[in-house]
């Protein structure tokens, strides 16, 4: 308790110390006079009693610092003073603090950026009941070619998880969903999610108002209040101005009444990061969209499924164990006629942590991110040698100061406490602005992740985990380019610092200036290869010939799980689709497709030439299912024989890319020969097939990305009857080709309206926008790096600008001396620059070695040019030096202007 | 000053304060200094300035309490006096002094 005690008194002492210091000068004054009145009745002569008082008290001026040591709070105290005394300093030289500022604020600023991204889509914990615990559940289906690709579980899949496993309690699905929007007068559409009953339960999360979703109302039919709907926080408010009584309120959505009966607590906006759900709905709801039970969707995987392991139960014991249950759970759950397809006999089952939820932007993005963090952090080291060099100018340019204090008693410690509160005064306020900056460029970075979801969903205000980072950043920074001004402000010599009148003569911590400069130069010239890599990466991937038209090409998705027309019946529909389609003004062409070009998705299957079926094997190649008009809809040629007809006729035809022509039959043409397509039952080793006749050749396409090259691609008819396209044939995608994006947007709705008009709206995507957002990852790395670089190059420039004015500053009277004894102005032009070449030199060499590790470190995110690529090293250098030459030119003139007379009369 | 003398040891100038505001009741800062001084006959050699920094340490203990007050020639002094915790803590301090002494005496006593 004494400590305590002591504190309190500490404290209390600290905000009234003026006064204390008073009282205690009162103190000692009368007991001086006590004393020396006692000597006076001693006998002493005043003068004497006095002298004797205070020899008999001791050193007062030490009683009284150890005194205040012990009585306030002297670090506070120190730190007040060292404030005063830096703002002081601060305001005398506001040049300097609006560039160290700025230059914080730049690279704090980036930092920020990218963390706020970072955090958001990586490491934002759930804020849900034992984050920990939870684990997302789904099918790995990756292949050699696409690394990390999962998908997720349906109702059968998890029903048979719950009754076979013992790793797990309070497994929920969750699919995110956009519906239409209808409450009173309001009408829109709204973004929400359809959830398992006990998903809110499982999750451990309150509501902020009336009751959340229960297992009783995830029931056919709906449970007690009908239809369940917990509406989010944030339309509560907005919508709602956080009313109570909307609870019980009836709305509409898609068609379907609803009732709210609760509000979702505020922050909490589901498990899917990304997403921001306004509306919750039941899974049984999805029974009541497509009037068929929720359970029977033919083995489509579309439930995001997460999972709390039981206590007790590792993440890699519960996934050991699915894994040896999955094969059974697959034969119970997957319609034979999709369970050897290749993709799914591959697959394997993954329980991944998920206290920070989920994203398919994940897989995409963490990576690339990683990588931006690592630039940024370069950056702001190249800030920090900057400063540090700005720093050790004025610390040089103070060293009389610093000896003068030091002569006065100031330890050396403090001297150097004292710079580092005066760069944590510029480096708070940089901070400050960078946080600022950071904001403000947040949604153009957003709209680089080419995902309108996230675009919205992502928030990129900084939060607190960010300021934190932020705050240490800049407390960070503050210790990195304090550090060098302030070990060599303490070890100035006070003697020879006093004895020398003239600052500009002391040569402190040049050796230390000399090597901050090539070390950004490095920096800089690493960020710069990096980029160029990354640009010419970009460059050649949205200039690379994917074999389509993208002007004016719309893909849209169907839902056609409601229209009564099933399998061969759908599929004429599909075709007289396309073909009412056509007949609206300004729409070329359209068809159908099961697989739009360059989305990510893939289909692949097993061929072989049915002449060489005897002995050749199988070959994998991608596939797709498309209706006639689907060549000329995206501008492929088909270079010989024709196109499929949207007729009974071709059902047994097929397309291939020439890709696929020479694989199947090298060396020969394979218009009008037999394809077979080989389908394995790996269980039983049974192989069944199915043969089509070859009618034609198209072009060759890329697939999936724009990084491989066109792929061998089997086109079969959607009329085959493939097993999986009278299960999902629901959902194809019409293709259309149009004078303009509006027009075929028009034309489908209206024939939507016109010949299915219980299926919902789906907004069209075009092609071209597509097209661009499949490299978003790269657009985003580049565009980013690129401005890194820039920003490193502009700060390396101030670095250099930097160290020459400062050189010539110091050595001004001795260039004076130098011109005075007939050097030209172009000698002393070459002694200034002579030693900027040096440290330039110095600089990319090293910089040339750390770009060479790093290129290669992101040779898996290049396209078409080598990491080692001699151009981009040449060029790049060849940037860094002229641009580093331009900087010291400057100061170098002023070298060469230097009046002789002037300069030495100073001296 | 005298060869003597020697130097207050560490923590038994508190102890001196104590026991001095204990005997004499409410004092100002010199008469503690004074008082110390006589009874240990001058062979301390006491700085009295050092008396204030024991006299604020003990404050913040919260074993003394001080106030301004005027002393019999009319002069103003801050007078210290006992706390009712300062009271207890004499006997638990003089106690472990006792113990250190004595175990001291022992040590020299066998040394001897």
């Amino acid at each position: 308790m004494d400590w305590l005690r002591t504190l309190l008194s500490r404290c209390k002492a600290f905000l009234i110390r003026n006064k204390l210091d008073q009282e205690l000068e009162e103190e000692f004054r009368s007991h001086l006079e006590f004393a020396t009145e006692e000597n006076r009745k001693r006998g002493m002569p005043e003068d004497d009693a006095r002298r004797a008082a205070m020899r008999a008290f001791g050193g007062m001026t030490q009683i009284q610092e150890r005194y205040r040591l012990r009585r306030g709070l002297p670090l506070l105290d120190t730190i007040a003073q060292d404030v005063r005394f830096a703002a002081r300093q601060i305001r005398r030289a506001p040049g300097f603090a609006a560039v160290a500022i700025i230059t914080l604020a730049l690279g704090i600023g980036a930092n920020t950026a990218v963390f706020t991204l970072t955090h958001a889509l990586l490491l934002r914990t759930l804020p849900v009941r034992d984050p920990g615990e939870l684990v997302r559940l789904a099918i790995d289906v990756s292949t050699t070619e696409t690394d990390g690709r999962n998908a997720p579980l349906n109702l059968p899949i998890i029903e048979a998880i719950e009754k076979r496993s013992r790793s797990f309690h309070g497994i929920f699905a969750w699919c995110v969903y956009d519906f239409p929007f209808k409450d009173g007068t309001v009408n829109s559409g709204i973004h929400g999610a359809i959830v398992s009953g006990n998903a809110f339960e499982s999750l451990g999360v309150r509501p902020a108002a009336g009751r959340l979703l229960t297992p009783a109302d995830d029931q056919p039919g709906g449970g007690p209040d009908g239809l369940a709907a917990v509406i989010s926080h944030r339309i509560w408010v907005e919508r709602y101005h956080a009313d109570p009584s909307v609870i019980g309120r009836h709305i509409t959505v898609t068609d379907h009444g609803a009732t709210i009966v609760g509000v979702a607590p505020a922050g909490f906006e589901g498990v899917i990061v990304a997403e921001h759900p306004d509306i919750y709905l039941p899974i049984e709801f999805q029974a009541v969209l497509y009037g068929r039970p929720t359970k029977h969707d033919g083995g489509r995987l579309w439930l995001e499924t997460f999972a709390r392991l039981n206590p007790s139960v590792s993440r890699a014991q519960a996934a050991a164990e699915m894994n040896t249950l999955f094969p059974s759970i697959l034969d119970a759950t997957v319609p034979p006629a999709l369970r050897h397809l290749p993709v799914i006999e591959k697959a394997r089952f993954e329980v991944k942590p998920a206290r920070t939820g989920w994203s398919k932007l994940r897989a995409q993005y963490t990576e690339p991110l990683l990588l931006l963090q690592i630039m940024v952090g370069a950056v702001l080291l190249i800030c920090c040698a900057n400063l540090s060099g700005l720093f050790l100018a004025r610390a040089s340019a103070r060293q009389q100061e610093f000896a003068i204090r030091e002569a006065l008693g100031a330890g050396r410690l403090r001297l150097m406490a004292q710079l580092f509160v005066e760069c944590l005064m510029l480096a708070l306020p940089g901070a400050l602005l960078g946080v600022w900056l950071a904001w403000m460029a947040g949604p153009w970075i957003l709209h680089m992740l080419g995902n309108a979801e996230a675009e919205q969903a992502i928030s990129m205000r900084p939060n607190f985990a960010v300021l934190s980072v932020t705050v240490a950043c800049a407390v960070l920074c503050a210790l990195l380019f304090g550090m060098a001004p302030a070990w060599t402000a303490s070890h100035t010599s006070v003697d020879s610092a006093l004895r020398n009148s003239h600052p500009r003569a002391s040569t402190g911590g040049s050796g230390l200036r000399n090597f901050f400069v090539p070390f950004q130069v490095a920096l800089s010239l690493t960020l710069v290869v990096v980029a160029s890599l990354l640009g010419t990466t970009i460059a050649r991937l949205l200039t690379e010939d994917s074999g389509y038209r993208t002007d004016n090409v719309v893909f849209i998705l169907t839902d056609f799980l409601r229209v009564p027309e099933k399998g061969e019946a759908l599929v004429a529909l599909y075709h007289r689709m396309a073909a009412r389609m056509e007949e609206f003004p300004g729409v070329d062409e359209a068809s159908v497709a099961a697989q739009p070009p360059l989305m990510g998705g893939r289909w692949t299957d097993d061929f072989v030439a049915a002449e060489n079926a005897q002995y050749a094997r199988p070959a994998e190649a991608m596939e797709n299912i498309i209706a006639a008009q689907y060549f000329s809809t995206l501008g492929i040629s088909i270079l010989s024989g024709r196109d499929l007809q949207n007729n009974d006729s071709d059902r047994n035809s097929c397309i291939l890319s020439q890709a696929a022509a020479r694989l199947y039959f090298p060396g020969a043409p394979a218009l009008g020969k037999t394809l077979r397509n080989v389908i394995h039952h790996r269980d039983t080793g049974v192989a069944t097939f199915h043969d089509y006749q070859i009618v034609g050749i198209a072009q060759d396409t890329k697939y999936d990305s724009l990084r491989e090259s066109p792929p061998p691609i089997v086109y079969l008819p959607i009329t085959s009857g493939e097993g999986w396209m009278t299960n999902a044939g629901a959902t194809l995608f019409f293709i259309i080709h149009a004078r303009s994006t509006a027009a075929a947007n028009s034309a489908y709705l209206a024939t939507l309206h016109e010949m299915a008009p219980s299926s919902p709206e789906i907004p069209p995507i075009e092609f071209s926008q597509s097209f661009r957002d499949s490299v978003a990852r790269e657009r985003l790395l580049s565009v980013m790096s690129g401005f890194f670089a820039l920003l490193g190059l502009l700060l390396s420039c101030i670095g250099i600008y930097g160290l020459v004015a400062w050189n010539v500053e110091r050595r001004t009277s001795e260039i004076g001396l130098r011109m005075a004894l007939g050097a030209t102005r172009m000698r002393v032009f070459a002694l200034v620059m002579r030693q900027v070449i040096g440290l330039l030199a110095i600089g990319v060499l090293t910089g040339g070695i750390a770009a060479f590790f790093a290129a290669r470190a992101i040779h898996g995110y290049l396209f078409e040019i080598r990491p080692g690529d001699p151009v981009i090293f040449a060029l790049s250098a060849l940037l860094l030096s002229f641009v580093g030459l331009l900087a010291a030119t400057l100061p170098a003139h002023r070298a060469i202007s230097i009046d002789p007379t002037q300069a030495l009369k100073t001296e | 000053m005298g060869e003597n003398k020697s130097d207050v040891l560490q923590g038994t100038l508190d102890l001196m304060v104590l026991k001095t505001l204990e005997s004499m009741g409410p004092l100002h800062g010199y008469g503690i200094a004074r008082r110390i001084e006589q009874v240990s006959d001058d062979t301390l050699s006491l700085n009295q300035g050092t008396i204030y920094p024991a006299l604020l340490r003990l404050q913040q203990r919260g074993w003394i309490k001080s106030e301004w007050g005027t002393s019999e020639n009319n002069r103003r002094a801050k007078y210290y006096s006992l706390s009712r915790l300062g009271k207890k803590q004499i006997d638990k301090e003089t106690e472990s002094w006792e113990r250190v002494a004595a175990t001291m005496a022992r040590f020299l006593a066998s040394s001897r």
